[in-house]
């Protein structure tokens, strides 16, 4: 079991991103909270050793994933309407933020995935495709797919 | 930097964890770790040593035929909401395996330890766990099957249980057979028996589609069918399907 010290430092370190992927995946902001203490509690019984920061970092991705696609099945694979959760959001945005979140969050799923890591953490297609457990092509297919629909949604430049 | 990277930074900075979710996850964990300090007891070298200690000495008592006495099962549980888990019991009413048959349960096991403590503690430790409890929502249907000599006896102690009482739950006995057939399609031997029940009504219906499924879905089928069929009866148009399967099957609702 993690120390003390370590979920302080790591909740320092990930908060903000398992909560920016729990945004991406998940309904409102209940399930957010929910989710997001599950991931932490899988980090306090993470037996293993992380080999760097990167490592850490990347564990913190797939896991908050894994969950978020978990607590959606478990939700009895009910379809939701992704804009609810934008809503909560809707006093703190400004109305170009809130048009680019409508967007990527209208996209499919594992699309808004890859975005969110291609274009926000700066991952690589590589990176990602290792992350996710996918063949790179998949990915660059995926970021492509995503691409076109955002240019088409939003205009500019997508490369 | 590419615009649209601007673009999805810039509206990405806007979401952020608050403070208020921050302390609370810290105050569930310290809460977790203080409560399940009994479970990681069990994963602690040194405990791990005094647990084989005590195989030792029950080996030395009743020699070796006494363990692997102990590590038969003579009875099994399936326990099926979504996740489908099934606990192996032997003779002294011990679980000696926990089995998941899909992700969630397997991912539920490794949170909610189930070996070595009675099969009523098994089950009221699961259904008690909070990261269980997320699957017993109002649209899911939690099913125990039990395939044991005594299975009547095993489900009326489980029909007993506090922890059991407060859900909607449906109890079924089954067999060895069935059991065998279930594991060949990697299935447990609950659902395998809901989806025998439904293929009753719905001869389309395959494993697969089953495995797919959540057994609040197969529940639901199932009703749906059965009420498909009394009202076919009632025309005077009964057209009953076939009974497939060789569990002995019965409700105990």
């Amino acid at each position: 079991m993690k120390s003390t010290e370590d979920v302080n430092r790591v909740m320092e370190a990930y908060a903000d991103m398992v909560r920016r992927i729990c945004f991406v995946h998940l309904k409102n902001r209940h399930d957010t909270e929910d989710v997001f203490q599950n991931v932490y509690m899988k980090y306090l019984l993470y037996e293993s050793t992380f080999e760097s920061a990167e490592h850490e970092k990347a564990w913190f991705v797939r896991v908050t994933i894994n969950a978020c696609t978990d607590w959606l099945r478990a939700l009895s694979r009910r379809k939701w309407v992704p804009l609810d959760v934008l809503a909560e959001e809707s006093t703190e945005l400004d109305h170009s933020s809130k048009e680019v979140l409508e967007a990527v969050l209208k996209l499919p799923e594992k699309y808004r995935d890859v975005i969110y890591l291609f274009y926000y953490e700066g991952y690589t297609a590589v990176e990602i495709a290792r992350i996710l457990g996918k063949k790179e092509n998949t990915i660059y297919t995926w970021l492509s797919r995503a691409k076109d629909i955002l240019r088409e949604k939003l205009g500019g430049d997508w490369s | 930097m590419s615009s649209a990277q601007n673009r999805i930074q810039k509206s990405m900075e806007n979401i952020q964890s608050t403070e208020t979710m921050k302390q609370n996850t810290l105050r569930y964990l310290e809460a977790q770790r203080t409560g399940q300090s009994r479970v990681v007891f069990w994963q602690k070298p040194n405990a791990a040593l005094r647990y084989a200690m005590a195989v030792v000495c029950i080996f030395l008592l009743a020699g070796t035929g006494g363990y692997s006495v102990y590590c038969s099962p003579v009875s099994y549980i399936s326990i099926d909401v979504n996740p489908s888990i099934e606990l192996a019991v032997n003779r002294f009413d011990r679980v000696v395996s926990a089995t998941g048959y899909n992700a969630d349960a397997q991912d539920v096991l490794q949170h909610v330890p189930l070996k070595n403590i009675s099969y009523m503690q098994a089950l009221d430790r699961l259904l008690q766990d909070a990261y269980y409890s997320r699957y017993l929502n109002r649209d899911s249907q939690l099913v125990v099957t039990v395939v044991s000599d005594h299975s009547d006896a095993m489900l009326e102690q489980i029909h007993a249980n506090d922890s059991f009482q407060a859900l909607d739950a449906l109890t079924y006995s089954s067999d060895t057979a069935c059991m065998k057939e279930a594991h060949q399609h990697e299935m447990s031997f609950g659902k395998y028996r809901a989806f025998l029940e439904l293929s009753q009504y719905d001869a389309d219906i395959t494993v697969e589609d089953c495995h797919g499924m959540s057994m609040g879905e197969i529940q639901s089928r199932i009703k749906t069918c059965q009420g498909h069929n009394r009202k076919n009866a009632a025309d005077g148009d009964s057209d009953k399907g076939h009974h497939s399967g060789h569990s002995s099957t019965h409700g105990h609702h």
